[in-house]
């Protein structure tokens, strides 16, 4: 047994005491810092308002509606300027104009195309696939049209990540491994944009002369091309649609490779705000491009029947030629270049036995 | 943990996969051997091997005129891969760390670049053409889409990692290129080295039977 050293009703009260001690001690941080936020506040109000002199100098040295040149050793473009104002502009517009909208557009633009696929759904050959081909796109061709559709592709998701990842993917994947996405997704998309222009060229060589505007193409456009309405207007190898699907590619092609090698090799003395300038018109055409490539994925993938044939065979419907590309069927029936679906296989080697086709034919799409 | 298993082990592993099992093909195909020819030979079968091993990088004009394409193709993937690996700045160090204990002199960084653009359009076209043309997509096996996609897969790590800054990446292309080295041997990939006895084979026949071939 200890010994008692105070009465009960001493160390009760003792027990009391150290209590609110420590009720004590615990809140006089919190009761310190409010009381000193009072005093500041306090303080503030009776504190006379003096401007800072370094204020108005970086204010002046900003100039916000232009740059100012100073002189300076430092050889470089650029390098006369202290603070360029466009930067905060361009920061702006990235940020609350250029990803939001970007993101709204091509959600809308999925939004409705899935909206008219229920609606209008499948576009079937009226008169059923026939057992009859027409010979459509070269090796060459078809080669040429899947490298820049892969190159495309992971250009477009690389830059796409680049864009929306930070909005995106850093609240579901965390900082440090979308940094690592990023990186790799920089990397990528830099050394494949030159690969996306020799693509471009290529493309454009091999299908220029089947892309010129001709007689009949207007009248395919105020028709809507058939899609809307129940009637199939008559058109060339290229009707009207895919002819300015062309032009566009190539003319926003343009802009987006050359804008692309701007930001790329930053050292043919492009000034900062030429770069700024790069990106936006680099971000807003290949949004642009995308667009319409989501609606060529669409009609060539679940959107018409028949419309991919041509681009993994070869060889496409000659019903669906007839409804979609009357003028050219038709000069091919004269011509006699109808072959039969065996024959195809046969030339395929789909068939056990079957003949292989010439080389040449294929190479030369002959 | 894996990247010290991909730096190390695994790397010393697949590095002997890939040395054993080049030399067992090798032996495999000197062991076959050549069938004793009893015809009075018209001129020796050295000069015509070596004629033969050399004369078939530039092909016949009827073969490249019908062929351009994948003759381009194929050139500019096989230099633009070669630059790569034993030029780009990168490989050089390593080489020179793990292997050789000595380095030579790398790529200036746009020309290694410019190399891994043309290997890739030259990859991707040669793929293309084997998916898409009748008579290599009949002749093509699942081990020449499996080469194939290895040899991108690498090449696109490899890529996706030249900022250096991220050490997974880097470890991500080691392993696939360890994967490779490992797959290498038992592929068609051993074309690397067997176009030399191929060429040399039928060049020798065609010299000891005086046929300009």
């Amino acid at each position: 047994m200890g010994r008692v050293l105070f009465p009960q009703n001493v160390a009760d009260a003792m027990k009391g005491g150290w209590l609110f001690l420590l009720c004590v001690l615990m809140l006089l941080p919190l009761v310190t810092s409010t009381a000193a936020m009072g005093a500041e506040t306090a303080e503030q109000a009776q504190a006379i308002p003096v401007p800072n002199p370094s204020a108005d100098l970086w204010r002046d040295v900003r100039q916000r509606d232009g740059i100012m040149t100073g002189k300076t050793q430092v050889a470089g473009v650029d390098s006369g300027a202290l603070i360029n104002p466009y930067g905060e502009t361009w920061r702006n517009f990235r940020m609350r104009q250029l990803i939001p909208y970007s993101g709204y557009l091509l959600a809308g633009v999925l939004l409705l195309l899935a909206l008219f696929y229920f609606i209008r759904g499948k576009i079937r050959v009226n008169a059923g696939m026939s057992e009859k081909k027409l010979f459509r796109y070269s090796l060459y061709e078809r080669m040429i049209h899947w490298f820049i559709a892969s190159v495309f592709l992971f250009l477009a998701l690389t830059g796409l990540i680049l864009l929306f990842g930070r909005s995106l993917l850093i609240p579901w994947m965390g900082q440090e491994l979308f940094s690592l996405l990023a990186s790799a997704s920089k990397e990528g998309h830099n050394l494949f944009g030159p690969v996306f222009a020799v693509a471009l060229l290529l493309i454009f060589i091999r299908f220029v002369r089947r892309n010129i505007y001709q007689k009949g193409d207007l009248t395919w456009l105020l028709k809507g091309g058939g899609i809307i309405g129940k009637g199939h207007v008559p058109s060339n190898f290229f009707n009207m649609g895919e002819k300015s699907m062309f032009w566009l590619l190539i003319l926003v092609g343009i802009v987006i490779v050359g804008s692309g090698l701007l930001l790329v090799f930053p050292v043919f003395g492009q000034a900062r705000l030429t770069m700024e300038l790069a990106h936006v018109s680099h971000a807003v055409t290949t949004l642009l491009m995308i667009v319409v490539i989501m609606g060529h994925i669409y009609i060539g993938s679940v959107g018409m029947e028949g419309a991919l044939d041509g681009m993994t065979t070869g060889y496409c419907d000659l019903n669906w030629a007839r409804e979609h590309h009357a003028q050219w069927a038709e000069r091919c029936e004269q011509a006699g270049q109808v072959v039969s679906e065996a024959e195809v296989s046969r030339l395929r080697g789909e068939t056990a036995g079957g003949h292989i086709p010439p080389a040449g034919a294929q190479e030369s799409g002959q | 943990m894996i990247g010290q298993l991909i730096d190390g082990p695994l790397w010393y592993f697949s590095l002997g996969v890939f040395c054993l099992g080049v030399l067992f093909r090798f032996f495999t195909i000197l062991r076959a051997g050549l069938k004793p020819d009893l015809a009075i030979p018209r001129a020796g079968g050295a000069p015509g091997a070596l004629r033969n091993l050399f004369t078939r990088f530039i092909p016949r004009r009827d073969v490249a005129t019908r062929g351009r394409l994948t003759l381009i193709a194929g050139y500019l993937f096989h230099l633009g891969l070669f630059a790569l690996l034993f030029f780009a700045r990168p490989h050089v160090d390593f080489y020179a760390e793990r292997i050789t204990g000595f380095g030579w002199p790398a790529l200036p960084y746009w020309a290694f670049i410019i190399s891994a653009e043309i290997a890739f359009i030259g990859l991707l076209l040669l793929w293309l053409h084997r998916l898409l043309h009748p008579v290599t997509r009949l002749l093509s096996t699942a081990d020449d889409h499996i080469g194939t996609g290895l040899v991108f897969l690498v090449m696109l790590t490899g890529c996706l990692a030249l900022a250096q800054s991220f050490e997974p990446l880097r470890l991500l292309h080691l392993f696939l290129a360890e994967l490779l080295l490992i797959y290498f041997p038992f592929s068609s990939l051993m074309h690397t080295f067997n176009f030399v006895f191929s060429r040399g084979y039928s060049g020798a026949i065609m010299g000891r039977k005086g046929v300009n071939a």
